[in-house]
């Protein structure tokens, strides 16, 4: 979190693209610190990508301002931006080795050929590809050709290192590993990044901040907890982690309903139907409920259970909700099955309450959770 | 059969096809530039090497060798000029209009090629649209039809759908990415092309190039027409002695010529296409 407190390194001042009447980028202002990781999430379609886009000046902004250490970038060609961008498909030079491509950005800064060597050895040091140097792209692994990428992207020493959605197209334990890397090499080298993802874990996982976007608008710019502890909207609780919603009201006298349960809530305050969001492994299932301010407690009957290994989800019928619960599981442990009543417990702050959304501004989630 | 089965049967109707119609016809051919050519069009029965000697002796069909060589080349240098961009923007352009493009770019094909060199011939003529255009804005015009430059420029746009259409097979490769990714690393637009775009659709290039040239080469009618019998070509020169004076020995002695011209030029594209591979691919 210290990188916060550093000087805003690039900003984005009111930043809008217009394709006719869509606005896919609408207004945004954003400021990323010197040495940050700035992550923009959101679904396909939320304009993240073409902020990177913008910002990488391979589309030129609709209005707005991007500023890079002070100095107004907006007006420049991508070739004298000095910004290195890892695409989704890598992008290699199919043409040229892994060296030729690490070299191109050198070349074109005019870099001395033997200094170009070593900064090109350098950078293969760095993403442990040494030995391929000679190889051409299509003879390396899609996890390879990742690293290639990177590297090629930061070999120039780059102001800003843009990265859009640069794992995708890697299987689920190469992106973890990836993931880890870029974030090593990110910080090692203290750059400034902009990392675009739909992943939610990924964007939780390595970005300082993360910006949650939803059809060209910010929705909440804060730190992985922030985002995921104190959700903006009923938009940002739902697209970051699993989360159940259900359907509830506020009185005039300030008492939250769900069904006919009284909850304690943390959030909107205001009286009329409210959207109240849990999210499945805070909720506890347990015989001798806490009791006091502070916590929620309900009964329900099990409607489903199924196991998965490390964790048990239940389904519990609470009243017009369903709730879904899940545990870690452990040697020993009785789990109730379907018919069971059983007693719920979780925290008031992990209870989130929204102003109901009008109807069909949100799609009705299947089974009351959203996906992961 | 090996472990193809029958399946090298069934290439045999295509080797039956070739051998009647192309190599029983080239064998003949080369037959008859051993005979004596008979005033009117008759044939001798004895062996001479009369008409290879003269021909060969004779400055005339080597000048017009060089020329026609020369001619082709130039030919098919305008047609990649003029093809490049276009294609370039046809593979850019968005997939709703990409097919309509390309069937805008092969459409003239749909016209014989000598319909399309009359048209020439009235848009090139001395009281047709490009000399008017040109004494229009002042320009005293150079004289279009009847000479090279008609004929270079009827050949080129008569050409220039294989020239596209090559082109356009050879830009698979591209991605507009990857000139976005040349770009994030500092490169100028003009770099781009020359370090990125250009290796990678040399294939196209090179494929393009030498179906133009053949094409070039072999055609007759619109160099006859649009040179007015004052451009002397190897296919012309062909086709005066098969069809006009009836010296079928020497016709047949030029159409071995022009197959060796075919010949090196498969060469020389095999030799450069597979540069060509080894260094982008």
């Amino acid at each position: 979190m210290a990188a916060e407190a550093a000087p805003p390194h690039l900003e984005l001042h009111g930043l809008e693209k217009r394709f006719g009447a869509t606005r896919a980028v609408q207004a945004l202002s954003l400021s990323v610190g010197k040495g940050e990781l700035i992550g923009l999430l959101g679904p396909s379609g939320c304009g993240k990508t073409t902020t990177l886009r913008m910002i990488g000046g391979l589309m030129p902004a609709t209005d707005g301002r991007i500023i890079v250490a002070g100095r107004d970038v907006t007006a420049l060609p991508p070739h004298r931006r000095d910004m290195g961008i890892v695409f989704q498909n890598y992008a290699l030079f199919p043409h040229m080795d892994v060296a030729q491509n690490l070299s191109f950005g050198l070349e074109m800064r005019k870099i001395p050929a033997d200094e170009r060597q070593q900064r090109v050895q350098r950078a293969l040091a760095m993403v442990r590809l040494e030995a391929f140097a000679a190889r051409k792209p299509r003879e390396l692994s899609g996890g390879q050709q990742q690293r290639v990428a990177l590297a090629r992207a930061l070999v120039i020493e780059p102001s800003i290192l843009l990265l859009d959605e640069p794992l995708s197209n890697l299987d689920a334990n190469l992106r973890e590993e990836m993931r880890n890397e870029i974030r090593d090499i990110q910080q090692r080298l203290g750059i400034t990044a902009v990392f675009v993802t739909h992943d939610q874990a990924e964007a939780l996982a390595i970005c300082d901040r993360i910006a949650v976007m939803r059809a060209g608008v910010l929705e909440q710019l804060g730190t992985p907890f922030e985002i995921y502890e104190r959700p903006a909207n009923e938009f940002v609780a739902g697209f970051v982690g699993r989360v159940n919603r259900a359907a509830g009201h506020r009185g005039a006298d300030g008492r939250l309903l769900l069904g006919d349960v009284v909850l304690q809530g943390t959030g909107h305050a205001g009286a009329g139907p409210v959207t109240i969001m849990i999210r499945p492994h805070r909720i506890r299932l347990t015989d001798t409920p806490p009791e006091g301010i502070g916590w929620n407690s309900a009964t329900g009957t099990v409607t489903r259970r199924t196991f998965v290994g490390d964790l048990l989800s239940i389904e519990v019928a609470l009243g017009p909700a369903s709730l879904l619960v899940e545990q870690h599981t452990f040697a020993g442990a009785v789990v109730a099955g379907p018919g069971d009543a059983v007693r719920l417990a979780w925290r008031a702050e992990d209870t989130l309450v929204f102003p109901a959304s009008p109807a069909g501004v949100f799609p009705a989630p299947p089974a009351g959770v959203f996906p992961a | 059969m090996g472990r193809f089965g029958l399946l090298p049967l069934l290439v045999l109707p295509a080797v039956a096809v070739n051998l009647l119609t192309f190599l029983w016809p080239m064998l003949n051919l080369a037959g008859l530039s051993f005979r004596e050519g008979m005033p009117g069009g008759g044939i001798g029965t004895d062996f001479t090497m009369a008409t290879w000697r003269d021909l060969l002796a004779d400055e005339f069909y080597l000048e017009i060798l060089l020329r026609s060589v020369g001619v082709s080349l130039t030919i098919t240098g305008f047609a990649l000029l003029a093809g490049y961009p276009l294609a370039f923007f046809v593979h850019r352009s968005d997939a709703r209009w990409r097919n309509l493009l390309v069937v805008a770019c092969i459409s003239p094909l749909l016209i014989s090629a000598v319909v399309r060199t009359y048209g020439w011939l009235v848009i090139l003529g001395d009281r047709g649209f490009a000399p008017s255009l040109l004494r229009g804005i002042g320009i005293d015009p150079p004289r279009l039809v009847f000479n090279m430059t008609g004929v270079i420029i009827g050949l080129v746009e008569i050409l220039m759908p294989y020239m596209i259409l090559s082109l356009l097979a050879g830009f698979g490769k591209l991605n507009q990415t990857l000139e976005e990714a040349a770009a994030s690393l500092g490169a100028p637009p003009l770099t781009v092309f020359w370090r990125i775009v250009l290796p990678l659709t040399l294939p196209g290039i090179l494929l393009g190039c030498l179906l133009t040239f053949v094409l070039t080469i072999s055609s007759f009618i619109t160099p006859k027409l649009l040179g007015g019998g004052r451009v002397l070509l190897l296919a012309t020169e062909i086709y005066d002695n098969a069809i006009v004076t009836l010296n079928w020995p020497l016709a047949a002695a030029l159409s071995l010529i022009a197959l060796g011209v075919f010949g090196a030029a498969m060469v020389v594209y095999g030799r450069i296409a597979r540069a060509a591979e080894r260094a982008i691919a």
